[in-house]
């Protein structure tokens, strides 16, 4: 299963594909609508020590917001992964169960006054996710983890053997 | 965090002084957000701007540098964004340069004209700069001096194809002609704004390398008429400096007197204010007012002009508060009962908190302009007399609402100020040669200039004050200008008794002497002074100003003034570190030109390195390299 | 095939039966409760007495979940006692049910202080449904309510209640509100909250008595019913509300040898060591991540949690539970969230305290360090980042070199990654 992928270290803190998410998220679709509707990204640019960490939703294999769900609005799909409180028989009620839950942080209120938590859906409409297709800086990937996992190696080990001067 | 080494704060470590650690948790506990909150909360900042990659000049951008594309929307390089986007930082400076200069025109004018309660604070220095620009220097000096200011006016406004006067006649021969060599001596300074700025608009200049050149037109152009101009004409009127005692930081605060301070760059309101809080009517009203009587503090570089001349035009000045990152920690005592802003550096965050004080924010000039802020005081040279009158009595009226919230951080020290080429002959007794010998034997290994602004990237004066005291530590004899000069006084390097932090060597000379290790230069625009400094030591000594073991350090460089200033060191021939990285770094060519190609250029170039030890270290190559070079 | 028989369709019970299923496509899996919905979130139950969720919405389930997992339903009947020998679950109305493996998540029942009047008309508990459809069906004909127990559950109603138009006053022993959760600064602004929109608070008194109309009429001379206080005040109230505290269901298993303190015993794999009896949810006591104690923690996400270690358990994956904090709740009054986990109260020697408080913000940020470690928190206001400071409890990160950052606005997992 395709999973989003995060290289921090090509993250220039440019927020991009936060602009990209919220815009996805909104009425007309526009990052400017977005701004206008004050809609939030789902993913979330952390600042350490001046560099940016991109911080977004796991879509873990035993998601506690799922656990802690108490409406059993938030659940993951078998079959896509994707772990959403959106589109569902049973919604959400805004308790902030699933917020107190999150070791990641991936899941806040929704701004203003519905009471509603928010977080990362993986744009099930779309092939790859709005964040992954807009980052200029290719530091997200919707990749499926072992690839992600074998390049990660890869270049690891081109960057020893270039330390090591071996022609990698 | 590491590079805290400067810090003398216990608990919170925003700021390398005691008192604005201090502040800043008064001002948290209010629930007050100042500029380190807002710093934080803008992170983590955009790193195609960092790298100066963003271009938003046309409505199809912004256009961005990214890994997916390297050209804009009409084909841009990003040579040429980084290039074009630092044409327009280096205008701003200049142009902010330049209307300090125009100001001291209009002013030496009207005070010719007996019009303003100045008077030719230095008639040698008009007689010989006149005699310098060909005028008779034997006329009344009212007379030369309105023909000088009307001569630096028609500078300011010739064409760009009409080299500057003062480029001709004060720079080095030798430098005068690697400048010629790349076309760089530049025009009238308002042309070359235009010229710039034209070039920089979209589709214009897209070369990179013109781009550059047309940067180093207007940094020359900044330093010979903003810098060197600027300081010339204001010692002129006002006095050239002279050796001062006086006192920094947030404990000078008198909480029984009515309190205004001057902040900007322009010391032309501040001094006729502190003239007029000695006259006895507006005592008798601050007395009435239940005040034990006025002071007037400095902050940025207006307190440095102020500190400077406060043994003969700005007698009766009381010291300075701080720098650029301080200013709304100042505000927040409580005690302070009006800012005078004049031109630079008032920042909008300073409403905020005087709103929740009684302090009353005053533009003194009629381009400093602030949302909220409705008292106006415009600087006009024939009115400045009553101008600065209303402005004490505005001050003594908020001084009767100041409230009981009032928190002085108890910390001061003692400052010298008002070093300069002339200071420095009187020191040495009438020649450079004594500071020469102490040079060429070594006990002095050089001179670094540590100036320009302060800038919490790396908390606030913690970068500038390491490197000035990794540099004195190892005999490098450090002048400071501009907010780097407030870090120094408030943390006691401009007292004599600091040579106990030099090195062998400098200790001696300094305790010989009586100076401190550090030499406060005075504000921002005496980075002229010090290019004058520079120069005369080349003539000294016979040589290029790139040959001498002197560098300069832009230790926490902040805003667009500083642009032009550390490329006008450049081009002169000074190396020049960074701390914070400009945002070049998008481009590999202008990168490699500014740090690498300009020494074949100039015989300096810039070194950007955000480690302040590591920093000092490599100034310190430079410096030996150069004694090398010249066989010392 | 193995039978497997569960105890209480809720939190615990639905999470059990999800996760045999997963497990063991083939066992036998039937659930009991003497509720007769499909399984619902008594969660909820205060937003179905406000009027802003329907009796619908409560499920925690789609319809078609127990015919799609294949789940047995024997809904209406009490589990009236276990036979542990025989390895029986007996019903209320004399059915056994054989087991190989039994899971009792009972949870547990509105307790009742002893006090006279308590079981008179008029006066309810909040636990099922059932309790919800009579409180509204007394909310129509009455006007004022007194809720007792300012805690969680008693706050939620006097919330509900007073959406539906109701003249509400709580009472509550304590001097503060939310006293097992909250400390004082933070309940003060949950409280200025709940005033200011004219929900009434006695605080740091208990009730006597709940007088009936007769009584009352004695008392006062005047028809009505109402509550009087341990100081003597008397409130007039046509409907009260009993959230002083719950009390785990453990009838079922009791004289069985099955141990029970405040709640059934367990082991970490939820076993209660009689074979395969597993108990978990409201009713078990497990061991708070925290503070080390064996308790009770009547929290839904725990229940959820030790459902899925006993269904692993019970289909013969063996799994530990632990690192689960018992205290954690969030309430959220007119727009202002808060959230307390762990030791949020902890105080003197050994704690350390970081506070942020801006109540013009209403605004409130408090982490308890214990050696550097978190053990309580407390957040108002913005609550954002709750999850990511728990995660530190939970697995005991020494936050040395974070700490001066804990309480900053930007402060969230790219610190705890780079740390
Ligand atoms: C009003 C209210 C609001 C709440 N809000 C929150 C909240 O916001 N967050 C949170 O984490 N928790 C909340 N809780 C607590 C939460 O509901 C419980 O922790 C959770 O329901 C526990 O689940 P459980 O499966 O262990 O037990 P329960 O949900 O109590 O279910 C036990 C089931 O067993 C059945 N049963 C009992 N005995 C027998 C028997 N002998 N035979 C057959 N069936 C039996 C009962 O009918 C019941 O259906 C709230 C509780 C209430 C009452
Ligand atoms: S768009 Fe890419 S580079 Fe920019 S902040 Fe997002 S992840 Fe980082």
């Amino acid at each position: 299963m395709k999973e989003i992928m995060v290289y921090t270290e090509r993250c220039n803190g440019c927020l991009t594909c936060v602009l990209a998410c919220a815009a996805a998220h909104a009425e007309d679709k526009t990052i400017v609508g977005a701004m206008a509707a004050g809609v939030p990204g789902r993913l979330f640019i952390q600042a350490v020590n001046g560099r940016p960490v991109p911080v977004l939703c796991r879509h873990c294999e035993e998601p506690a917001c799922v656990a802690a769900c108490m409406t059993g609005a938030m659940q993951k799909d078998p079959e896509t992964g994707i772990v959403t409180n959106e589109g569902h028989e049973q919604t959400c009620v805004g308790c902030w169960m699933c917020i107190m839950a999150c070791p990641y942080g991936a899941v806040v209120p929704a701004p203003g006054k519905e009471k509603m938590a928010i977080k990362c859906d993986r744009c099930p409409d779309r092939d790859v996710p709005a964040c992954v297709a807009a980052c200029p800086n290719l530091a997200l990937a919707f990749i499926e983890p072992e690839d992600f996992a074998r390049e990660r190696q890869k270049s690891v080990a081109t960057a020893l053997a270039v330390e090591a001067g071996v022609p990698a | 965090m590491t590079s805290c080494s400067a810090c003398s704060a216990q608990g919170t470590c925003v700021s390398a002084h005691r008192s604005t650690n201090e502040m800043y948790d008064r001002t948290r506990a209010m629930g007050l957000a100042t500029i380190f909150d807002r710093y934080e909360a803008q992170q983590p900042q955009c790193g195609f701007g960092m790298q100066g990659v963003c271009c938003q000049l046309c409505s199809h951008g912004p256009c961005r540098i990214t890994k997916k594309t390297d050209v804009a929307i009409c084909g841009a390089t990003a040579d040429t964004i980084v290039a074009r986007n630092l044409v327009r930082l280096a205008v701003h400076g200049t142009a902010a340069y330049t209307h300090h200069l125009e100001e001291l025109a209009r002013t030496i004018k009207a005070t010719v004209a007996g019009k303003t309660p100045f008077k030719i604070g230095d008639e040698a220095k008009l007689r010989e700069i006149a005699s310098l620009v060909g005028l008779d220097a034997k006329k009344p000096a009212g007379e030369l001096a309105t023909a000088l200011a009307d001569i630096i006016l028609a500078e300011l406004r010739k064409g760009s194809d009409e080299p500057l006067a003062l480029v001709n006649l004060l720079a080095p021969k030798t430098r005068l002609e690697a400048w010629q060599e790349l076309g760089v001596v530049p025009g009238g300074v308002l042309s070359e704004i235009r010229d710039a700025l034209t070039k920089s608009m979209t589709s214009i200049d897209t070369d990179p390398v013109d781009l550059l050149l047309t940067v180093v037109r207007l940094a020359l152009a900044a330093g010979y008429m903003g810098l060197v101009g600027t300081i010339t004409i204001q010692d002129i009127l006002l006095g050239t400096p002279s050796l001062a005692q006086s006192e920094a930081d947030l404990g000078i605060i008198d909480p029984e007197t009515v309190n205004i301070v001057a902040h900007g760059h322009v010391p032309l309101v501040a001094t006729a204010v502190i003239q007029a809080s000695q006259d006895p009517e507006m005592l008798s009203l601050a007395k009435k007012a239940g005040a034990k009587g006025i002071r007037v503090y400095g902050s940025m570089c207006t307190g440095q002009e102020l500190m400077q001349r406060s043994a003969t035009s700005a007698k009766g000045f009381a010291g300075q508060l701080s720098n650029w990152l301080a200013q709304e920690y100042y505000v927040a005592t409580g005690a302070v009962d009006l800012v005078m802003m004049d031109m630079n550096c008032s920042i909008p965050g300073l409403k905020t908190v005087a709103d929740r004080f009684h302090t009353r924010l005053v533009s003194v000039d009629r381009i400093v302009r602030m949302a909220g802020v409705e008292d106006h005081v415009d600087y006009a040279p024939e009115k400045v007399a009553e101008q600065a009158r209303e402005l004490i009595k505005m001050a003594i009226t908020a001084y009767k609402n100041r409230g009981q919230d009032i928190h002085i951080p108890p910390y001061k020290n003692p400052a010298v100020a008002g070093f300069g080429v002339e200071t420095i002959l009187g020191a040495l007794g009438g020649s450079l040669d004594p500071l020469l010998d102490a040079v060429k034997k070594g006990s002095i290994k050089g001179i670094a200039a540590v100036v320009g602004c302060t800038n919490n990237r790396n908390g606030h004066d913690t970068r500038g004050l390491t490197i000035m005291r990794e540099l004195i530590k190892n005999n490098v004899l450090v002048i400071a200008a501009g907010c780097m000069s407030s870090a120094a006084e408030i943390e006691g390097l401009m007292r004599p008794e600091a040579a106990d932090q030099a090195g062998e060597g400098l200790r001696g000379i300094c305790q010989a002497l009586g100076i401190p290790p550090v030499l406060n230069f005075g504000s921002c625009v005496d980075i002229g002074r010090i290019g004058v400094a520079v120069t005369a030591i080349a003539g000294a000594l016979g040589v290029d100003p790139a040959q001498l073991p002197v560098v300069a350090s832009a230790p926490e460089y902040l805003e667009q003034k500083a642009v032009v200033d550390g490329v006008f060191a450049v081009a002169f021939g000074i190396t020049t570190h960074l701390g914070p990285v400009p945002p070049v770094t998008g481009s590999e060519l202008v990168t490699k030109i500014l740090t690498q190609d300009i020494e074949g250029l100039t015989g300096a170039k810039f070194l950007v390195e955000e480690d302040p030890e590591k920093a000092a270290q490599a100034m310190l190559a430079v410096i030996d390299s150069k004694r090398q070079a010249l066989g010392i | 095939m193995t039978a497997y028989v569960i105890v209480g369709n809720s939190a615990a019970g639905i999470s059990a039966a999800e996760t045999i299923r997963r497990l063991d496509p083939e066992g036998d899996i039937t659930i009991v409760d003497v509720e007769k919905t499909p399984a619902y979130s008594r969660c909820l139950l205060p937003n179905y007495l406000g009027g802003t969720r329907s009796e619908d919405a409560l499920r925690i389930r789609p319809r078609d979940f127990y015919q799609k997992l294949r789940l047995n339903t024997c809904f209406g009947y009490r589990v009236a006692r276990v036979d542990v020998g025989e390895k029986v679950a007996r019903l209320d109305n004399g059915a056994r049910l054989k087991y190989d493996r039994l899971f009792i998540s009972t949870g547990s029942s509105t307790f009742m202080p002893p006090v006279p009047g308590i079981t008179g008309e008029g006066v309810y508990g909040l636990r099922t449904l059932e309790d919800a459809k009579k409180i509204l069906a007394q909310a129509g004909q009455a006007r004022r309510a007194v809720i007792i127990g300012g805690g969680f559950v008693g706050l939620e109603a006097a919330w509900a209640l007073y959406r539906r138009g109701l003249e509400v006053t709580v009472v509550e022993k304590m001097p503060q509100i939310l006293p097992q959760q909250f400390d004082a600064c933070a309940a003060a602004i949950l409280l200025r909250e709940m005033q200011a929109e004219g929900i009434r608070f006695i605080l740091g008194t208990g009730i006597k008595e709940i007088a009936a109309p007769g009584l009352w009429e004695k008392l006062t001379g005047k028809a009505g019913r109402g509550v009087i206080l341990e100081n003597g005040d008397r409130l007039k109230a046509e409907l009260v509300i009993v959230a002083t505290g719950t009390r785990a269901n453990t009838g079922l298993v009791e004289g069985t040898g099955v141990k029970v303190n405040l709640g059934i015993v367990v082991d970490k794999y939820q076993s209660t060591g009689m074979e395969g009896v597993y108990a978990g949810g409201d009713v078990a006591e497990t061991e708070d991540v925290v503070s080390g104690r064996i308790g009770l923690t009547p929290i839904w996400p725990n229940a959820v949690a030790q459902g899925r270690v006993a269904g692993y358990n019970m289909a013969g994956i063996p799994r530990e539970y632990g690192g689960m904090i018992g205290m954690q709740n969030a309430v959220e009054f007119r727009d202002v969230p808060a959230i307390a986990v762990g030791l949020a109260q902890a105080d003197g020697d050994g704690y350390e305290i970081l506070k942020e408080y801006r109540p013009e913000h209403n605004l409130y940020k408090k982490i308890v360090l214990k050696d550097d470690i978190i053990v309580g928190l407390i957040l108002v206001g913005d609550i954002r980042q709750a999850g990511v400071y728990s995660a530190l409890m939970r697995k005991k990160a020494k936050v040395t070199r974070l700490k001066h950052r804990l309480l900053r606005p930007d402060f969230g997992y790219g610190q705890v990654l780079s740390a």
